[in-house]
């Protein structure tokens, strides 16, 4: 053990900016060995760039990086990995049709020409030290989510990294992937790695870091140690202000339902069944959330009901009248909005070279037939009044959307798709990456339509905000329901056990779950047999 | 053991919020930089350059008895290639790469000529030159619309699909050129040798007379159509469908818009129009040729570009290529070490440079500044 008055990591008046944007602003971090520090802030705080200066992505204009108390520069990745510095990226840098040895064998330098049975014993050394379990021969394509982060974490430390950075390490983790994360955490804080840890949730930050330093707009606010803060504390400091941290679900009467899927079957881009023979419904005035690890059939389900996906088989039913095979049009036309954040955010939605203006009409431009001209004085009007009621910050209704920060870009999306007044709105991810207050004013926007009357498909990430703002919740595992439970009865650790397929609470007493008593399609199984 | 490597020498980074004068005056000067390198290529050459810049600039107008010629002639080359690239900038706002304007135009021009020839030669001018420009852009956008339908139907490439289709158009032309027999109308019929025959008077271009000078009527078409073409990208629903499926494909579909039908919609439009500029071209030069093209599909593509798509631009740039073309044409007789090909090279210089100078609008480049002792650097940096 080194002296332990030396930091592993100091960063002093770090300054990074990209054009007029000041991404980082005399920033100062230091991380201990044997240390766990959680770094914070909203989206666009600058933590992700602050660290890609750590892992040799991004350049500082000014300051210093010392590294075991000596001053070094880094220049690229190559030279991160010699100062012994490690990230675990949000999305994995990993090769899907190679082993896991292969993709770690990939980076290391000094392998000789010949690969040497040997490694394998390396790598199996590594994984039982820290209590990973890990099969190294297993293909990339294989692995699941949780085992293609464990490689990536296996991967810095056979490079020898002392410093490990975790991106977001949690955002694509069930409930017992994340304990089973920390468990290794801890093992190598033991071990004296240092590790940054960059995450959006305060309970994970309560319980694993030792440190925590907040960043807000690109500004150095504090760090303070973890047993002496609470979360609210916390949430303070990054939006620099109170917050109130309640998720309001207010009641409301539930109609007959609006939406009803029935025996849904949907394959997915490769052929396979993305959503195989799910029942669900949404009455009007219902928030129904829909739980799930990332990427098991929630998109295509989106897709679908938008009439963007073929179905295979089942009925999509609103108000008693299959939708089925309907044009993206039509389907618009009855009311039903979907709204899929992917997680580069543009992707579906907005056009992003567009203006806010061109972008609020993308549903409505055709709808008076008359005129073969675009009617761009009424969609101004609408754009300015959707920045006024959103406080949409951007500097006129001109800008081209791409222009806007995430939590801008998203508030012009679900302004446009509430103003068109639907009557049910499928919306996926719609705080995906948003901080705090924009987080909460999209609830808000959320719960007013439920008090409208509006049905709401809400697919999630985070189970703590599903658990307080939906009133039902839906989980699938690999595009199959598992059940549907009332959000005020159940418990993260039960959701985390349907989420992974352990607990199946589809078929109870022979009642299926997903299929309403006051079902407006008559003589399904009719129907269905046909 | 550790490597304290130095910040680099020299690294680029963004910029953003640049100046539209600015910008503008970047542009300008990238212009005259490209003119002082041909200047220097013209020096080598022992051609002085202020002579040939000056006769290029007016194209042979001073001083010169013929001048309308000189603005004829002018006005010949401007027509086909401002259609070319309007039609062009269609596709390509789409992000459709139209790279077959060559073939697109020979085809056109063809079906022109076809007209031309097989109408009853008391046929009115005027109504000839209406049906061999319908036939053009039929035709033309008859090999779009195929080009698009694949594209959609079965994901072809449209790069190499337009790419190959150029090759096809040419050597059509080609084996109706040299080609003799009886059913063949294209050729003379005089001439032992295969040759493109003039096509009738009927098809000839309509003129306007303003004294010495005859405006051919296709100019004031195309003037409308950059009207048009103005009105249609920005103020329309076709206009907006295109920009959106331009910009995201998944949006677009997400919104309801029938995608494939508004690329086959656009393609056809772009192809159509550079037909119609081929059947115009046959009329304004009154015969056929293997070389009728002037290479406008590939010119078009460079002017679409260098005008960002923008229809006025396109009017701005084609104006100022067409002068570098028939200018150098002039200014090689007075210079006679100068190959008339001069214009292709200065040409190229121009581009260059343009796109050099489009690099220096989006980023900056930060020379490291050479402070003796490392301690000062922060300290100075901040304070910038």
């Amino acid at each position: 053990m080194k002296d332990q008055s030396i930091y592993a990591i100091e960063l002093e008046n770090i300054t990074k900016t990209f054009g007029r944007i000041v991404a980082n602003k005399n920033i100062n971090l230091n991380v201990k060995q044997g240390e766990i520090l959680a770094l914070l802030g909203e989206n666009g705080s600058g933590k992700t760039t602050l660290m890609n200066m750590l892992s040799g992505i991004y350049k500082p204009d000014s300051g210093t990086i010392k590294v075991d108390g000596v001053p070094v520069s880094i220049h690229s990745p190559e030279d991160s990995k010699k100062f012994g510095i490690g990230m675990v990226h949000q999305h994995f840098k990993l090769v899907e049709v190679f082993s896991a040895a292969d993709n770690i064998w990939m980076g290391t330098e000094h392998t000789g020409f010949i690969l040497k049975k040997d490694r394998y014993n390396k790598i199996s050394e590594i994984s039982n030290k820290f209590g990973f379990e890990f099969n190294p021969k297993k293909l990339v394509s294989n692995m699941s989510v949780s085992e293609k982060q464990t490689l990536e974490i296996l991967r810095v430390l056979y490079y020898g990294a002392k410093v490990i950075i975790l991106d977001e390490p949690t955002a694509v983790l069930t409930v017992q992937e994340i304990q089973k994360l920390f468990d290794v955490l801890r093992k190598m804080k033991e071990e004296g790695h240092s590790i940054i840890i960059i995450t959006h949730k305060l309970n994970e930050v309560m319980e694993i870091s030792d440190r925590v330093t907040i960043l807000r707009k690109g500004e150095y606010i504090d760090t303070v140690n973890t047993s002496e803060t609470s979360e609210q504390e916390l949430t303070d400091l990054m939006v620099g202000r109170k917050v109130n941290l309640n998720i309001q679900r207010p009641v409301t009467e539930f109609d007959r339902p609006l939406l009803e899927i029935r025996n849904l079957t949907i394959k997915n881009d490769e052929g396979s069944n993305a959503i195989e023979d799910v029942n669900f419904y949404i009455r009007g005035g219902e928030i129904l959330g829909v739980a799930g690890i990332a990427g098991c059939g929630q998109k295509e389900l989106c897709e679908a009901i938008a009439g963007l996906r073929k179905v295979e088989k089942g009925q999509i039913n609103h108000k008693g009248e299959n939708i089925v095979g309907l044009a993206p049009k039509t389907i618009i036309e009855k009311g039903i909005s979907m709204s899929f954040i992917p997680e580069d955010r543009l992707g579906m939605g907005l056009a992003p070279s567009l203006s806010i203006t061109d972008n609020m009409i993308l549903k409505t431009y055709r709808d008076n037939k008359k005129t073969p001209f675009v009617d761009r004085k009424t969609a101004k009007a609408k754009a300015e009044e959707i920045i006024k009621k959103l406080g949409v910050v951007t500097p006129s209704a001109e800008t081209p959307v791409r222009r806007l920060s995430g939590g801008n870009v998203q508030k012009v999306l679900v302004g446009r798709e509430i103003d068109a007044g639907p009557n049910v709105i499928i919306t996926a991810y719609p705080v995906r990456g948003l901080d705090i207050n924009s987080s909460y004013a999209i609830y808000d926007i959320l719960n007013e339509q439920k008090k409208n009357g509006v049905g709401i498909l809400f697919v999630g990430e985070d189970l703590d905000v599903m658990l307080a703002l939906c009133d039902k919740i839906m989980v699938l595992c690999h595009g199959k329901l598992m059940g549907v439970v009332h959000a005020h009865k159940t418990t993260k650790e039960e959701l985390g056990l349907m989420m992974t397929g352990a607990k199946n609470i589809s078929e109870v007493n022979g009642k299926i779950a997903g299929i309403a008593k006051d079902s407006r399609i008559q003589n399904a199984e009719e129907e269905d047999n046909a | 053991m550790r490597n304290n490597t130095k910040e680099p020498l020299i690294r680029i980074v963004k910029r953003e919020g640049l100046k539209k004068r600015y910008i503008a005056l970047l542009y300008a000067a990238s212009v005259v930089i490209a003119l002082g390198v041909g200047a220097i290529l013209l020096f080598s050459l022992e051609a002085n350059p202020g002579e040939y810049y000056k006769q290029m600039f007016t194209f042979g107008t001073i001083n010169n008895r013929f001048a309308y010629l000189q603005y004829e002639n002018y006005i010949k080359e401007f027509v086909p290639l401002l259609i070319t690239s309007l039609a062009l900038s269609l596709a390509f706002k789409m992000k459709f790469w139209n790279i077959g304007g060559e073939g697109q135009f020979l085809l056109g021009a063809l079906a022109g000529a076809t007209v031309a020839f097989m109408v009853p030669a008391s046929t009115n001018q005027f109504v000839t030159i209406i049906l061999m420009t319908l036939a053009g852009a039929v035709v033309g956008g008859l090999i779009g619309l195929l080009t698009s339908v694949l594209n959609v139907k079965f994901g072809t490439d449209e790069t190499l699909f337009t790419l190959m289709l150029n090759y096809i158009a040419l050597y059509i032309m080609m084996f109706f050129g040299e080609t003799k027999a009886k059913w063949n109308i294209f050729l003379k019929t005089d001439s032992e040798r295969p040759q493109f025959a003039k096509i009738p008077e009927t098809g000839r271009m309509f003129k306007i007379q303003i004294g010495d000078f005859s405006l051919e009527i296709s100019l004031i078409f195309t003037l409308l159509l950059v009207a048009f073409i103005f009105i249609y990208l920005t103020r329309t629903k076709h206009g907006y469908e295109i920009s959106v499926v331009g910009d995201s494909i998944n949006t677009a579909r997400y919104s309801g818009m029938k995608v494939n039908k508004i690329i086959c919609r656009t393609m056809f439009l772009s192809a159509a129009l550079i037909g119609a500029a081929g059947a115009l071209r046959v009329s304004s030069v009154e015969s056929l040729s293997t070389s009728i093209t002037n290479d406008v599909g590939w010119t078009g593509i460079i002017v679409a570009w260098l005008a960002k798509l923008n229809p006025i631009g396109i009017v701005i740039v084609t104006a100022l290529i067409t002068i570098l073309q028939c200018g150098c044409v002039t200014a090689s007789v007075s210079a006679n070490n100068v190959d008339s090909h001069f214009a292709d090279l200065l040409q190229g210089i121009i581009l260059f440079i343009i796109l050099a100078a489009d690099f220096f609008i989006r980023f900056k480049i930060v020379i490291r500044k050479r402070n003796k002792s490392e301690k000062n650097t922060s300290e100075k940096e901040e304070t910038v």
